[in-house]
């Protein structure tokens, strides 16, 4: 066991995880931070992605302890005082999910990609989003949700320049 | 000042209501629940394919610090009742019943079998206790596919059979098959395989189970379809009074048939919570999900076709072997719904259809998203094939055998009638939708170029939920029930036995019992998962748009009524001058009279009214389909063929489909779109993959092969909406069509794209390295049954080093 | 599955870390990005009885231009490798085969020595540092060793380093002008490992080919260079058949391995489409990066 302090979603956190507590389950069970899934603890299907230090990484891929120190933004963090950011709201006025499983690691890579790349095309979107699985939607409608999101942004961002 | 019309939900693609939750997070699956004193499950799982258990040796994991309790198979069986699998008593079944121990004693019959369950402090001390259970076990000779399976000599896997039949064998005749066929300009025969593969929802099975030792109460919380079935499980394998088991279900990760009922693990995690008395908690990791949840689809056909020289489908002669895995799941069932559903909307003199099951050392075959499938895919193959053999077109040949509307409607050859049945017009649309000339000039410049681009189509019904029966509504499925209340508050409240996971069902019934009652989409709450509180229901089968959909509209009306009955007396008028919009009630003609429907619940909570009032606003409603109906389409797909690499891009994909009345269009399209990325991942990424030795080789993400949004493309779909059938009720189910009718598209398009080689295809997974044996072997380089290459020689992956860990 | 109990050491210097691996030798594994350790620990197929994370070495951190080479420290992320100017510059084929490897969310923690110390014959990285004959730095009880790349795979999952030395660094030569480069991978889906890539760097200059340099994975238990290929390649002009000659050559003698997702043999063929459509594209490489 090792006492650990991370900052999650602005907030210090401690916790005192064995070194084998992958940061998901740290997330999910130390800190009772369900929003984060699990499903597949090998890094394929990534559902259980956060951002770490700004970058989107898969918490099942990394222990607990490794987070220490560190800045970690879980799906729970992105609206703080309910309001939704501009990707939540386009998913929701886009119906890009069903089940709901998959989507807190669709929306935490996605805010991290947009970050980056707030003029992705289509396809970029897509190749950014295939190393996270989904088994309701067949897609379509997430990519929508995020095309309409970038598409907002922008909007927002001209007017801003304007 | 109360609007004047009532704002129209049905038919707009309204945002759900439970999107805030799962987009921020806060949605509650069972793997996030946690109770005081909660306790965590993990499995002792064999190893071996087919083997006997000499000896289980639990005491070193019962030592481990943190380990609760070791349940062996023994253990278990002692605490238990034994009966049949759920689903199958559900649906009735009378053929062979194998009689087996909740978790395996003396044999267990695949790998992945579970032999004893260790309770522990957290997951991880539990598989640390499960890998200290020393399990000796006895190799037996594997029966691995359904061919030695029926062979008299094959090892019986359950003692009471004596054999390794899942279902007798059974023949039935429609219309004079003998005669059809020695009338016929041809007879064709094929044979057609269909490959296992498995539901493969992202969140897996699982329960936390809370026994309380002093009110004699088992919680159940669950991912399920069905709270009811599911307590139903619950109370008679562990000998409980219904009455004394409650299912709570919250949100739900997917399941597409999977999660119906209970499951030997989670039946032993009810038991184990009871006997430890405290909640235990299990929840499938993705190994145990591909390795031992349930798989499907693994059936092999024998077709002759009758036919005649102008490409009419006279009859179809079929003869039908499912493989149904170990451990009864719904294979054995499965045929029956075949050979019913097998004319689709053809025209057909005849049918012939026989069938046997198989018991293999696999994974129990279980429900996945339209079971029956494979009647489309064999139908519409067999289609292409006949169109292929007669040099017609594919598009033509089902224009020429599909039954046009008529009236009264034409029956199928297997009895039921294709009552308002829009196959013809979904066919005659994709062909406006696709430009067929354009594509086939398309195609040979780029054949000309060493490119192989395939353009195939296919077209399916579905019984979603399928005509009105003569007979009448039959079973507890052929009924829908439903309560409604109005309460002080003004929130008209429906109870559903509906068991939403992906459906939005919590969205569109609203959305109905809004437009019927009156009150604004926000004032209607949708109560699903809870055993105490919701009527009998389940959700599968496509059932619930027109079944809840149709029992939300009536007893909305019903409800209605009865308010309008209560506020005659409330406003001094009569009922049939009330009106209700807007969520208030009004005088028709007289704004200014307007009460909000919430007072009006109000002053009949209050009781000051005499007993000639119905004061009670609530109703039992129960909804019997109506005129029911089909639901179906055709749908088209173009692919791009890598001939090197065998590696396939679908680049364009057209749906034309009737489901009646759409009740949310975004909700209907998300249905059709998520079955057919199931039905592409089908034709070229999955497969649950067994060696010959017994071995498992698809046991994780790396080998078993999700399509992702690289290979899914864009899928236009196009809304046909049927002449209604019903006064009211004319929304059909769109749950399975996707996945039923997108394998045998994407395998014509294959086809089609393979022309130039001589390729025909009759299987229905085509991995890359597939694509290039079937063009070696139409070119003659190679024979064409190498199937399934790399097995033989397999190197263990991944998967199969996982497989020999699951211990 | 959970990951199964193992001691965690966190050293803060190369030096520590060396002390830690001799210590324990065999029992020890190293956590770099974690990306394909952590999945084999979490389905229990890797079982360690130490684990040595090595995230906290600072000094492992780093790249820089000495001599001709890029010198990469071993921790250095993926990411930061691909978003970096000076590998787009000067180690084009890093820069291009890098985006290939899994997904984003993968590369924002794996790491180039930790993805070259794991050696997956199906990996990417492998078959660019044979092909550039890059040099593995090691550091052990026994002081630096350089190993070039051709000694460094020495089977499936298998370097030659010893179970005391921790791979610091991997220096790649720095292109040389008219350069062009391509990584041609056939895989599942995109993202996936390669059934089988070609890692191609060539110097296209007056229109003639030299330095020819071909890596095949995918093809064998360590990354294969096509010498015979290479060989046939040096001194004329690139062509369709020249290229049909070249995968020939690079192929003929491969005995791939066999899983689910394809047998020996058509590994094997689906080589030749990659090395004809490889060279094909690092030709086009070489024109365009003029």
């Amino acid at each position: 066991m090792t006492d650990i302090t991370v900052r999650i979603n602005g907030a210090a956190r401690t916790g005192s995880p064995e070194a084998r507590t992958t940061l998901a389950d740290f997330l999910r069970d130390d800190l009772e931070l369900t929003g984060t899934h699990v499903g597949c603890e090998h890094g394929v299907c990534g559902a259980c992605t956060v951002i770490l230090d700004g970058r989107a990484v898969r918490s099942c891929l990394m222990l607990a302890v490794q987070a220490a120190g560190r800045e970690v933004t879980t799906i729970e963090g992105l609206a703080p005082d309910g309001e939704l950011s501009a990707l939540q709201q386009a998913m929701w006025d886009s119906h890009s999910f069903q089940c709901g499983y998959c989507t807190p690691g669709f929306v935490m890579q996605a805010t991290a990609f947009l970050g980056d790349h707030p003029d992705a095309s289509e396809q970029e979107i897509r190749e950014a989003l295939s190393g996270n699985i989904c088994r309701c939607t067949g897609y379509q409608s997430i990519i929508d949700g995020v095309l309409l999101a970038a598409q907002r942004n922008r909007t927002l961002r001209n007017r801003e320049l304007s | 000042m109360p609007a004047i019309a009532a704002e129209r939900y049905t038919g707009a693609s309204i945002k759900r209501s439970e999107d805030p939750r799962i987009l921020t997070g806060a949605g509650r699956y069972v793997d996030d629940i946690k109770l005081p004193g909660m306790l965590h499950a993990a499995f002792v799982r064999s190893p071996m394919a087919h083997a006997r258990v000499l000896s289980v040796d639990a005491s070193a994991a019962r030592a481990l610090p943190g380990v609760v309790a070791v349940l062996t198979g023994a253990d278990l069986e002692a605490m238990t009742v034994p009966g049949p699998d759920a689903l199958m008593a559900l649906m009735g079944w009378k053929g062979p019943t194998p009689q087996f121990t909740l978790l395996a004693t003396d044999t267990v019959r695949l790998v992945g079998d579970p032999v004893a369950v260790v309770v522990a402090e957290s997951r991880y001390l539990a598989e640390d206790g499960c890998e200290l259970v020393e399990v000796e076990y006895d190799d037996l000779p594997p029966v691995m596919d359904a061919a030695f399976a029926l062979d008299p000599g094959s090892p019986p896997l359950f003692a009471n059979l004596g054999d390794n039949i899942a279902r007798t064998h059974s023949r039935h005749e429609f219309g004079d098959v003998w005669r059809t066929f020695a009338n016929a300009d041809r007879v064709i025969d094929f044979h057609i395989d269909v490959h296992r593969h498995q539901n493969v929802p992202m969140e897996g099975r699982g329960c936390v189970a809370s026994y309380d030792a002093g009110s004699g109460v088992m919680t159940m919380h669950a991912a399920t379809q069905s709270v009811h079935v599911t307590r139903i499980a619950v109370a008679m394998r562990l000998g409980m009074e219904q009455d004394k088991v409650r299912v709570l279900a919250g949100d739900i990760g997917g399941s597409f048939g999977l999660k119906i009922g209970a499951s030997r693990e989670e039946l032993a995690v009810a038991a184990a919570s009871r006997q430890v008395a405290r909640p235990v908690k299990w929840v499938e990791d993705r190994g145990e999900n591909l390795t031992a949840s349930g798989q499907a689809r693994e059936e092999s056909f024998d077709v002759r076709a009758a036919v005649s020289n102008d490409g009419a489908l006279l009859g179809l002669d079929v003869k039908m072997v499912v493989d149904t895995g170990a451990y009864p799941g719904m294979g054995a069932m499965v045929p029956d719904i075949m050979e019913a559903m097998l004319p689709g909307p053809y025209k057909l003199a005849a049918m012939g259809f026989e069938s046997t099951g198989a018991i293999t050392n696999k994974a129990s075959y279980v429900a996945y998203r339209g079971p029956w499938a494979s009647e489309t895919f064999v139908r519409e193959r067999v289609l292409n094939l006949i169109a292929k053999e007669l040099g017609l077109d594919p598009v033509e040949i089902r224009l020429h055998n599909v039954a046009p509307r008529t009236d009264p409607p034409a029956v199928m050859i297997t009895g039921r009638p294709l009552a308002g049945v829009t196959s013809k017009e979904s066919l005659e649309r994709v062909a406006q939708l696709v430009d067929f000339p354009a594509f086939r000039r398309r195609q040979a410049e780029a054949r000309a170029h060493g490119r192989y681009l395939g353009i195939g189509v296919a077209t399916f019904i579905e019984a979603a939920p399928g005509p009105r029966s003569p007979e009448g509504p039959s079973g507890p499925m052929g009924m829908e029930s439903m309560r409604l209340r109005l309460t002080e508050d003004g929130i008209v409240v429906l109870f559903t036995g509906q068991m939403p996971h992906g459906q939005s069902h919590q969205t569109t019934l609203a959305q109905i019992a809004a437009d019927e009652f009156g009150v604004p989409f926000e004032q209607v709450r949708v109560v699903v998962g809870d055993s105490d509180v919701v009527p009998f229901g389940l959700t599968g089968g496509s059932r619930s748009a027109t079944m809840t959909g149709g029992v939300a509209l009536h007893g909305a009306r019903q409800l209605k009524a009865k308010v309008l009955d209560f506020a005659a007396h409330l406003m001094e008028a009569s009922a049939q001058d009330l009106l209700i919009t807007d969520g208030n009630v009004w005088v028709r003609g007289d704004p200014a009279s307007a009460i909000a429907v919430s007072e009006v619940a109000r002053r009949a909570a209050s009781e000051e009214f005499s007993a000639d009032a119905d004061a009670r606003l609530e109703v039992e409603a129960t909804f019997d389909g109506g005129e029911g109906g089909w639901s179906g389409g055709t749908h088209c797909a173009i692919v791009d063929v890598d001939a090197e690499t065998g590696i396939v891009k679908v680049e364009r994909y057209v749906a034309a489909e009737d489901c009646g009345a759409l009740i949310n269009p975004a909700v209907v399209e998300g249905q059709i779109r998520g079955g057919i990325a199931q039905g592409i991942g089908a034709v070229l990424l999955e497969r649950s993959a067994y060696g010959e030795d017994g071995s498992f080789q698809s046991a994780t993400f790396m080998d078993y092969l999700m399509p992702t949004a690289c290979d899914v493309p864009r899928i236009e779909i196009e809304h046909l909406e049927t002449v209604p059938l019903d006064a009211d009720v004319n929304f059909r189910g769109v749950g399975e069509g996707g996945m039923i009718v997108a394998p045998p598209t994407v395998v014509n398009a294959i086809e089609d794209a393979l022309s130039p080689f001589g390729v025909r295809i009759y299987e229905q997974h085509l991995p890359p390295a597939r694509i290039l044996e079937l063009i070696a072997a139409a070119s003659g380089q190679l024979p064409a049954a190498s199937r399934r290459a790399g097995e033989e020689q397999a190197l263990p992956g991944v998967g199969e080093m996982v497989a020999e860990l699951l211990r | 599955m959970k990951l199964p109990p193992f001691e965690y050491e966190a050293p803060t210097t190369v030096a520590e870390a060396v002390d830690l691996l001799a210590e324990h030798g065999d029992e020890a594994s190293v956590l770099a990005g974690g990306q394909s350790l952590i999945p084999l620990l979490a389905l229990r197929l890797a079982r360690p009885a130490v684990l040595i994370d090595i995230n906290g070495i600072a000094e492992l951190s780093g790249m820089s231009v000495i001599d001709g080479q890029v010198a990469i420290g071993a921790m250095t992320r993926e990411y930061v490798a691909e978003e970096s100017g000076t590998v787009a510059d000067t180690v084009p084929l890093l820069a291009a085969a890098l985006p290939l490897i899994g997904h984003e969310a993968i590369r924002s923690r794996g790491t180039i020595g930790g993805s070259l110390a794991h050696a997956d014959p199906a990996a990417e990285l492998p078959a660019v540092a044979r092909a550039l004959d890059a040099e593995f730095v090691v550091r052990g009880l026994s002081g630096e060793r350089v190993i070039p790349a051709a000694e460094w795979f020495e089977g499936y999952l298998t370097t030659s380093r010893r179970p005391d030395e921790l791979l610091a660094e991997v220096r790649f030569p720095a292109a040389e002008e008219d350069t062009g480069v391509s990584f041609h991978e056939v895989a599942r889906r995109h993202g996936d490992f390669a059934i089988v890539g070609l890692a191609t760097s060539l110097v296209l200059s007056g229109g003639v080919i030299s330095d020819a340099r071909l890596a095949l994975t995918g093809v064998s238990d360590v990354p294969v260079r096509a010498a015979a290929a290479e060989e046939l390649l040096a001194g004329e002009r690139p062509s369709a058949e020249l290229f049909d000659e070249a995968a020939r050559r690079a192929t003929e003698d491969l005995d791939p391995p066999a899983d689910l997702h394809g047998s020996s043999e058509y590994r094997k063929t689906v080589a030749a489409a990659v090395v004809r459509r490889g060279l094909r594209a690092a030709a086009d490489n070489a024109r365009e990066r003029r």
